[in-house]
């Protein structure tokens, strides 16, 4: 590849951990390591495709996660003495627990600024010719009630689906993010709105997939499509924004 | 000098005033006191919502300016031409929430409560004046502590810290937007004692 794209949109390992618990409605304090790590495991290995930044940082809780897990399946009076004082034979989920509840006051206090900087962008004050600094916000938001991480989830399903077939000569072929987003574009606006997986469906193997899923993720950061679910496990469809004036 | 004419000297004042104008330097201007001059703004504003004018009179970072309604916006964007910004990122939105509840605040206490690396958002969010250096903490490396900015309130639309919600609970030092270390109109340097 010649050269790589590195998105911040994927919020950390908390962000996931707290998607997966949510996810598997799962009790916070009593949270199933087993099943939770597996699956936390399963996004890695997607994540690892997008060459992150941040996959360190996920590699980081997935070790936590599985410390965690050995920990657990350990008789509670270990035998390690250096293991108990740190640990003060509490449950050793506690401290992640403690974490993720932090972690999802932040969010809270995230979308309130969120809704205020939404509202804020309308508002425009009468200072000469300061028009083009002002910083305008989008007034609707691309991802409506989804997270970033319910567009993984599609994104997997698809990719699972995909039967490289045998190749018999090799076309060199090189659709870059660039072009994907105008094609998806194209196509959004041809057809108003689209299902999530339409925009995948000409799309033949892994490496192509990655790039035209980057250029979904590149287009609703940038506003230009946003993404809404119908239902909890419904079809994700992809649409062009609404008109500021339909929301304000 | 009447209250009518008061009345217009301030909606002067304030129009012509490209940054919020606090109370205290249009009493000092006018020769009123600031209680006075409140009243009077308060009484302006709500006139100006009776009337559902086009501009309105909006209290943000303790001053007070002149602001469109939020519904002509899609219009004045047409005249404007304004490219259309996106806002701040998930990762800086999600680190000025920590700044703006825990401030002051060092970057690894940021990144323990996030679980990632902040320092790209830290740089934005510096960039864009929403948060500034607040000295260092006493602790081992003297890290730099940040906190939350006069543009913060602005760019929000804030008078000041007080009006976020509280977050119930929170675990640490200041439970609430602390007002303590809300900025003060002098930007000056706060530093190291």
């Amino acid at each position: 590849m010649d050269y790589e794209i590195k998105l911040d949109v994927f919020q950390g390992p908390l962000d996931l951990l707290l998607h997966l618990i949510e996810k598997e409605e799962v009790d916070i304090y009593n949270i199933p390591i087993a099943i939770i790590t597996e699956k936390y495991l399963d996004y890695l290995q997607t994540l690892k495709m997008f060459n992150l930044e941040v996959v360190g940082d996920f590699l980081v809780m997935a070790a936590t996660l599985m410390q965690i897990k050995v920990k657990m399946l350990l008789p509670q009076s270990s035998f390690n003495p250096e293991e108990t004082f740190e640990e003060n034979e509490t449950d050793p989920r506690w401290e992640l627990a403690q974490k993720l509840i932090e972690y999802k006051k932040i969010k809270e206090a995230s979308l309130t600024l969120q809704k205020l900087e939404t509202h804020q962008s309308l508002v425009y004050t009468r200072s000469g010719g300061e028009f083009a600094d002002k910083k305008i916000t989008a007034a609707v938001d691309p991802l409506k009630d989804l997270s970033v991480w319910d567009l993984v989830d599609a994104f997997k399903i698809i990719l699972d689906s995909l039967e490289e077939k045998p190749i018999k000569s090799l076309p060199k072929q090189e659709v870059s993010i660039k072009q994907r987003m105008t094609e998806i574009m194209d196509l959004v606006s041809k057809e108003g709105e689209v299902l999530f997986n339409k925009v995948f469906f000409e799309v033949k193997t892994k490496l192509a997939l990655i790039t035209c899923f980057l250029a979904v993720l590149e287009l609703i950061r940038l506003r230009k499509i946003s993404a809404s679910q119908s239902s909890v496990f419904g079809e994700i469809l992809i649409s062009i924004p609404e008109k500021v004036s339909n929301t304000a | 000098m009447n209250l009518i004419m008061a009345r217009a000297i301030i909606e002067s004042l304030i129009f012509t005033s490209s940054e919020p104008i606090t109370g205290k330097t249009i009493g000092e201007i006018v020769g009123i006191s600031e209680h006075t001059v409140k009243q009077i703004v308060f009484d302006l504003i709500e006139e100006y919502q009776r009337s559902k004018r086009g501009i309105q009179i909006l209290e943000v970072a303790n001053g007070f300016q002149f602001c469109t309604h939020p519904e002509c916006a899609p219009y004045i964007e047409k005249l404007q031409k304004v490219p259309r910004n996106v806002g701040l990122s998930q990762a800086a939105i999600e680190t000025l929430a920590i700044v703006t509840y825990k401030q002051p605040i060092t970057k690894a206490e940021i990144e323990a409560l996030r679980g990632v690396s902040v320092e790209s958002a830290i740089t934005t969010l510096v960039d864009k004046g929403l948060i500034e250096e607040a000295g260092r903490k006493d602790s081992p490396g003297r890290p730099i502590m940040y906190r939350t900015t006069k543009q913060f309130l602005k760019y929000f639309g804030l008078n000041d810290l007080t009006e976020l919600p509280k977050i119930p609970e929170w675990i640490g030092q200041n439970a609430a937007p602390n007002t303590e270390t809300e900025p003060s109109e002098a930007e000056t340097d706060v530093g190291i004692n």
